[in-house]
Order: structure tokens, then C-alpha cells, then sequence
């Protein structure tokens, strides 16, 4: 996690113990831990309108981030691509500190057109490894800002069939740069039935198309971990409903939950969602695993291809510089280099009748002169014979 | 009011003959509808594709299904044409032409038919009278493929918004939600069927009734086809751990209204806006687009405003080589005709001379 500190002097052996105290160390490495407290960063990742903003306050059990200003909507025109919202907060719970960064993704698939969406999420990903990198390689190594995205969470629209093209193609690419966690957003719009044949194909894609999602070590030291970690595991992907408001069911508990006319769908009633199962996965049982894979795989895996290619030092060969204007240029480049060509088609073959044209009437012209000259010698010698005998003409 | 029913009446026997498409991303309830409509299997659900495909990207296919109902003890000859594929799609560009594409064909096919001699009595009218479209439940407010679509579409067809699956809104954020689409449909100035009324004209049944649906505007749809049993009755609906959702309960979902207005009420006056409004003036704009030529369609370039400028000047520059050229050959060609005047002036002036000759020879001769 973060960088050591020194450690602290260890206290002194009360006289009664046996052995040398090295028991102790684990009891001195929570005291560092608890007094620097975690850094953790959440990547969440969908279309608009899938309950993003409202899960992550959900659970972190605060309003983090701001849900969208509607009433702004027509004042801004919209850009048309991708950005990257960050925001950062600070939890604490029993003098323990987190530092959260949310990180989230407005304009994803929101547009008519969605090629290269992707593009700026993939672009963000690898951006924070190679500031780490470059940070690490530094003289001095202190004060690193680390932004690594520790859990990519994706939100998949809760159609009922299975997954689109895009989700297809954006899966694949985040799920080999980063831990990616697919969450069915808005379940409460699905039966059990239905919820159940979702989860199905939406495996069935996952394992057909290659897609790397993250799972937890299963096995653990005690049997009941092990359990709720497989029970974890087998809920991929995690169905959510998400509400930061406090509801009265109709057997009068107050939850977080939401209320329809027909009855009131709850945040941790484990048979309404798999809100708690997520919770506990990101944090309060895998969140350490979540940064430990981040910095041993996900991290490794960037410097171990950058550095086979570039040397120490250099600095990284430029992104694809947005490939969707590429693209048009391309297209437009090629037809227009076909116009001018056929063009200059034209005009040649244009010239070349002209030359020869001109060629044609040149030699007529020519024959004709001598035809002239011919006439006009023979009239000249008929001229001169007849002036010799003037007689005969003047007749 | 009055002449409808009169129109009713007189069309009751015949049964009617009604056609609506209906347009949606996947997954936003719209074979369902269709199903819990004519309270019958009539379009297959979707099946899940090949799990290895699913990063292909099909095209969007337009199906039409035809069934008959039987509404109130009126038959109605009933044309559904879905739209599996709309929305899917990474880039969905091309989506909307098919489907104007489709809706400009129909209007083909009766134009050509009206234009016959002899025309066909028992022709088959397949003009869509209606558009039910699909929004999304997200709870924001309209998004640009929404837009887009309904947008390119309603010259065409009468677009009816919907809003799928709406038991993923409660009542609050399902009446926010439809605040703000209405907005939006305003301030893009969208042309959508919003039961037209005339306070002064129409008596006063028909204008609570329409602003009662328009107020309803865009319709909350729950559809099922399954039964459940909710209090001892036996209702269509769906089963949640949390309660169960009533299909025909107007305090859940506007599906009884819109099944209503749809299909008894507003059929007439749907059918009459497609042919009296909509197929004129696709009618109009047809006929008057073949008599000022093809010259719109003739350029090649789709401009595209980034590189169009320079491609302009280029264009600029070919046009003016062109003219030059033009010049060139025209002077060529009047050199040439010049020399070819030339010429006949000294053939003339040779002949003459050789009739000359020849006169002078033979009185020489002579």
C-alpha cells in the first residue's frame, strides 16, 4: 500500500511471555496501517441512468457524488464524447481513514454513434499506471500520488436478454487492464425468473467472448469464508438496487430501500438483490485483495509490456490520437485523391484529342498548301508558255 | 365525435384495418407489449443469441405480423411490425434510414397505386398509422438517440412515446421522469400525436378526453403475459419477492388507456391524420422533388464540415482548370474553323482559277 515508514521500536517483552515477541508484528503492522489509513480507487463504468451515482452512495452510506443536474440539460450542448469525472473523498470509520476516489465515466454509450467510447476509459486506465511508473523511476520517491484504479465496476442494462455488442467490446478491454466487476444495474425491474435466465447467458458470454472478470481467492483458512466467498462468486454478476432513502416496508421496518405502489424493494434484503454479497466483496472482505491484484498483476503486466519496448526513460508512444477522426480523414483523403485522379484522367485524354486534332488539321492544312504550290507552279509555267507565244491568248 | 361513431357504425361489420409499428432499444418491453396487447403469443420472444456472436453487430430487421382481434364485438384487422436490432448496434446510423426507408415504401406503393389506371380493388393499404416508441426507463430524460428518432420520424408516422417498463420507477420519479420528457419533446419541437383537439369545434366529451390522454403522455407500460394470482384474483402481472404488478391496474401502468385509445377511440382519427396529412405531404414533397431533378442527390460529397473546406477549394481550383480547358478547346476550335474557312476560300480561289485555265486551255486549243 503505501510506502513504509519506519517501523516502530517494539515495545518490551513483558517478562511472564514465551518465545521473543515476533508474535507481536502483526499487532505493529495494524498500528502503521490504522495510522496511514488506505487509499482506494472505484472506477464506475455505464450508460446514464443505470443507478451509478446512487449506488455508490449507497454504499459508502453518503452522498458522495452529486446526482446529474437535469434542470442544466439544455443549457450545455453535448460534447459528443466520453470524459472522465473524478471525485475524491475521505471516509472514517473508528479512526480508520479512507481515501476514496470515484471515478466516473459520463457519455458512455449515451450517443447514437458509440464507436471508440471506449477509447478515453482505456486511455485514463493506463494513464495511471504509467504515472506510477514514471513516478517510481524518480530520484526521489516520496509524496506518490497514486490514482491506479483498483475495481472497475460495469453496469449492464437490465434488458432481461444478454449483452450488446458494446458491452461486449468494452468488457474485453477493461477486463485485462483492471479488476472488472459486472453488476446488473436497476434489478428491481427484473422477476427472480428472469433475473436468474439473465445471469445465465450473461456467464455464458463472458466465458464464450474471453472476457476476464476478477475473482476472489476462494479458499481461505476457515470454512465459513471460504463458504461466503463461493457464495460470492457464484452471484456474479451482482444484481443492485441502489436507494439512499429510508422507506417503510409493510411490516413496518424502516430500510433503504424503494417504494412502489405494489410494495417496497429493499437495498439489503439479500433476497432482493446482491447488494450485501457486492458490499462485502469491495469492501469489507476483498478490498485489500482488490489493491494487492491491482498493484501485483494489473500494475506488473503494464511495466513488464512497456518496458520489453521502450527504454527507461523514454516517454510513451502517443496514444491512438482519437482513431474515430482518423478514420473520417482516411475516408475523406482517399475519396478525394480518387476525384482528382479521375480528373486528371479526364484532362489528358481531354488534351491528347485536342494535340491530335490539332495534328489532323495541321497536315490537311499542309497538303493543302502543297496542292497550292502544285496549282500555282503549274499556272506559273502555263503563264510563262503562254507569255512566250502572247498571240494565242490575246485571241 | 358524432361522424366517428357514424363511421363506426357503418365499418362495424367490415372490421377494421389498423397498422402500427413499434420501435425500441432491446430489452425495453416492446415484444411483451405486443403480446400483452393481443393477449396472445404473436411475436416470439427474443431468443438469446449464440453466446459467441454477441460481440457481432446485426442490422436492425423489420418484421410485419398480422393478426385479427376482436374489440368490443368489433373485428379489427390488426398489422404489428417490429423492429428487433433498433438501438443495439455500437454505431446505430443506419438504423433510421431503414426504418424511413420502410415507412417511405408504403407510401411508394399507394402513390403508384393511386396513379394506375386501372387500380386494384382489393389492394392492400400497409401504411403505418401508428409508432409506439420504446423510452428507455432510466429516469433522466430523453436521450440523442431518442431524440434523433422521433425527430426523423414523425413527418412520416403519428409517434406515440412510451415509456417501457416502467415498474423500474416509482410514482414519484415516474411523474419527474415524464415531466421532463414533455419538456424536452417541446423544446426540440418534436411533432408527436398528442391527441389534437379543437376547444372551439369539438364538443366537450372530446376535449376532456384528449387532454386526459395527453395529460398521460408518454404512457407507462408494464406488459406481461404471464398470470398471476394476486388476493385470490387471477390477474396478467408480474411477480416480484417484494409485491406484484398489475398489468390492467391504471394505478400501476397506463396500459389500459393506451390499449383504449389505441385501438377503439383514436384508431379512426390516427388513420385519417396518416392519409389526409402525412400521405400528402409525403405526396407533395415527392411529386415536386421529381420535378426539379436529381440535381440535390447529385453531389458525391456527404460533406463533412472537418475536411469540407479544403475539399471546397480544391473543388474551386479543379472548376477553375476546368474553365480554363474550356476556353482552350473553344479557341482551338475556332482556329480550326478559322483555317477551315482558309482553306475553302483557296480551294474556291484554285477552282476558279482552274476554270479559268481550263477555259483559257480550251480556247487555245480551239
Amino acid at each position: 500500500m503505501a510506502a513504509a515508514s519506519p517501523v516502530e521500536s517494539v515495545p518490551p517483552a513483558p517478562i511472564a511471555s514465551i518465545g521473543t515477541g515476533i508474535a507481536n508484528l502483526p499487532n505493529q503492522r495494524h498500528k502503521i496501517v490504522a495510522k496511514n489509513g488506505a487509499n482506494f480507487t472505484l472506477m464506475v463504468c455505464g450508460e446514464s441512468g443505470l443507478g451509478k451515482t446512487t449506488f455508490v452512495n449507497t454504499l459508502f452510506t453518503t452522498a458522495i457524488k452529486d446526482q446529474k443536474n437535469l434542470n442544466r440539460r439544455k443549457v450545455k450542448q453535448p460534447a459528443k464524447t466520453v470524459q472522465v469525472q473524478i471525485t475524491k473523498a475521505e471516509l472514517e470509520e473508528k479512526m480508520f481513514k479512507v481515501k476514496l476516489t470515484v471515478i466516473d465515466t459520463p457519455g458512455f454509450g449515451d450517443y447514437v454513434n458509440n464507436r471508440h467510447a471506449w477509447i478515453p476509459i482505456v486511455d485514463f486506465i493506463d494513464d495511471q499506471h504509467e504515472k506510477y511508473m514514471r513516478q517510481e523511476q524518480q530520484p526521489s520517491r516520496k509524496g506518490i500520488v497514486d490514482m491506479r484504479v483498483h475495481a472497475c465496476l460495469y453496469f449492464i442494462k437490465p434488458t432481461g436478454h444478454s449483452l450488446n455488442p458494446l458491452d461486449v467490446e468494452v468488457m474485453k478491454r477493461l477486463g485485462s487492464r483492471v479488476n472488472l466487476i459486472p453488476v446488473i444495474a436497476k434489478a428491481d425491474t427484473l422477476t427472480p425468473a428472469d433475473l436468474a435466465k439473465f445471469k445465465e447467458s450473461i456467464r455464458d458470454v463472458i466465458a464464450a467472448q474471453n472476457i476476464r472478470v476478477y475473482s476472489c481467492p476462494i479458499e481461505s483458512d476457515d470454512e465459513a469464508s471460504t463458504k461466503r466467498n463461493h457464495n460470492i462468486m457464484n452471484a456474479m454478476p451482482f444484481s443492485v438496487i441502489g436507494s439512499t432513502q429510508d422507506v417503510t416496508t409493510s411490516d413496518g421496518r424502516s430500510v433503504k430501500g424503494r417504494e412502489y405502489s405494489w410494495g417496497v424493494a429493499e437495498v439489503e434484503n439479500e433476497e432482493h438483490c446482491d447488494f450485501k454479497k457486492l458490499r462485502s466483496l469491495l469492501v469489507r472482505t476483498h478490498m485489500l485483495d482488490l489493491i494487492s491484484t491491482t498493484e501485483e498483476v494489473h500494475y506488473e503486466n503494464y511495466r513488464q509490456s512497456q518496458m520489453e519496448t521502450r527504454k527507461f526513460g523514454d516517454p510513451r508512444s502517443q496514444p491512438s490520437e482519437n482513431p474515430k477522426f482518423k478514420e473520417e480523414e482516411e475516408v475523406l483523403r482517399k475519396k478525394f485523391t480518387e476525384q482528382v485522379k479521375a480528373e486528371e484522367q479526364r484532362f489528358r485524354m481531354w488534351e491528347q484529342q485536342l494535340l491530335a486534332e490539332r495534328d489532323r488539321l495541321h497536315k490537311e492544312l499542309e497538303s493543302q498548301n502543297d496542292k497550292i504550290k502544285e496549282l500555282q507552279g503549274e499556272l506559273d509555267a502555263y503563264y510563262y508558255s503562254q507569255r512566250d507565244s502572247p498571240k494565242s491568248i490575246r485571241k | 365525435m358524432a361522424h366517428r361513431l357514424g363511421g363506426r357504425r357503418k365499418n362495424v361489420k367490415k372490421g377494421f384495418q389498423f397498422t402500427f409499428m413499434v420501435v425500441g432499444a432491446s430489452g425495453t418491453g416492446r415484444t411483451t407489449f405486443v403480446n400483452t396487447l393481443c393477449d396472445s403469443g404473436v411475436l416470439p420472444k427474443k431468443i438469446s443469441d449464440n453466446p459467441e456472436e454477441a460481440h457481432n453487430e446485426a442490422g436492425i430487421k423489420i418484421k410485419p405480423v398480422s393478426v385479427e382481434l376482436d374489440e368490443d364485438g368489433v373485428r379489427i384487422s390488426l398489422t404489428i411490425v417490429d423492429t428487433p436490432g433498433f438501438g443495439d448496434n455500437i454505431d446505430n446510423e443506419k438504423c433510421f434510414q431503414e426504418i424511413v426507408g420502410y415507412l417511405e415504401s408504403q407510401y411508394d406503393d399507394i402513390l403508384a397505386e393511386e396513379n394506375r389506371i386501372k387500380r386494384n380493388p382489393r389492394f392492400r393499404d400497409n401504411r403505418v398509422h401508428a409508432l409506439l416508441y420504446f423510452i428507455a426507463p432510466t429516469g433522466h430524460a430523453l436521450r440523442e438517440i431518442d431524440i434523433e428518432l422521433m425527430r426523423r420520424l414523425s413527418p412520416r408516422v403519428n409517434v406515440i412515446p412510451v415509456i417501457g417498463r416502467a415498474d423500474s420507477l416509482t410514482p414519484q420519479e415516474l411523474r419527474d421522469f415524464k415531466r421532463r420528457i414533455m419538456e424536452d419533446i417541446e423544446h426540440y419541437n418534436i411533432p408527436i400525436y398528442n391527441f389534437p383537439y379543437d376547444p372551439e369545434e369539438d364538443d366537450e366529451d372530446t376535449v376532456e378526453e384528449n387532454s386526459e390522454l395527453r395529460t398521460l403522455l408518454p404512457f407507462a407500460i408494464i406488459g406481461s403475459d404471464e398470470e398471476i394470482v394476486v388476493n385470490g384474483r387471477t390477474v396478467r402481472g408480474r411477480q416480484y419477492p417484494w409485491g406484484a404488478v398489475e398489468v390492467d391496474n391504471p394505478k400501476h401502468s397506463d396500459f389500459a388507456r393506451l390499449r383504449s385509445a389505441l385501438l377503439s377511440s383514436h384508431l379512426q382519427d390516427l388513420k385519417e391524420i396518416t392519409h389526409d396529412f402525412l400521405y400528402e405531404n409525403y405526396r407533395t414533397e415527392k411529386l415536386s422533388r421529381t420535378i426539379n431533378g436529381g440535381d440535390q442527390d447529385g453531389a458525391a460529397l456527404d460533406a463533412d464540415e472537418m475536411a469540407s473546406q479544403s475539399v471546397r477549394l480544391k473543388e474551386e481550383q479543379l472548376r477553375r482548370e476546368e474553365e480554363k480547358l474550356r476556353d482552350i478547346e473553344l479557341k482551338v476550335q475556332k482556329e480550326i474553323q478559322e483555317k477551315r474557312q482558309e482553306l475553302l476560300a483557296k480551294e474556291e480561289a484554285l477552282r476558279s482559277l482552274e476554270a479559268r485555265l481550263a477555259a483559257a486551255q480550251l480556247q487555245d486549243a480551239a
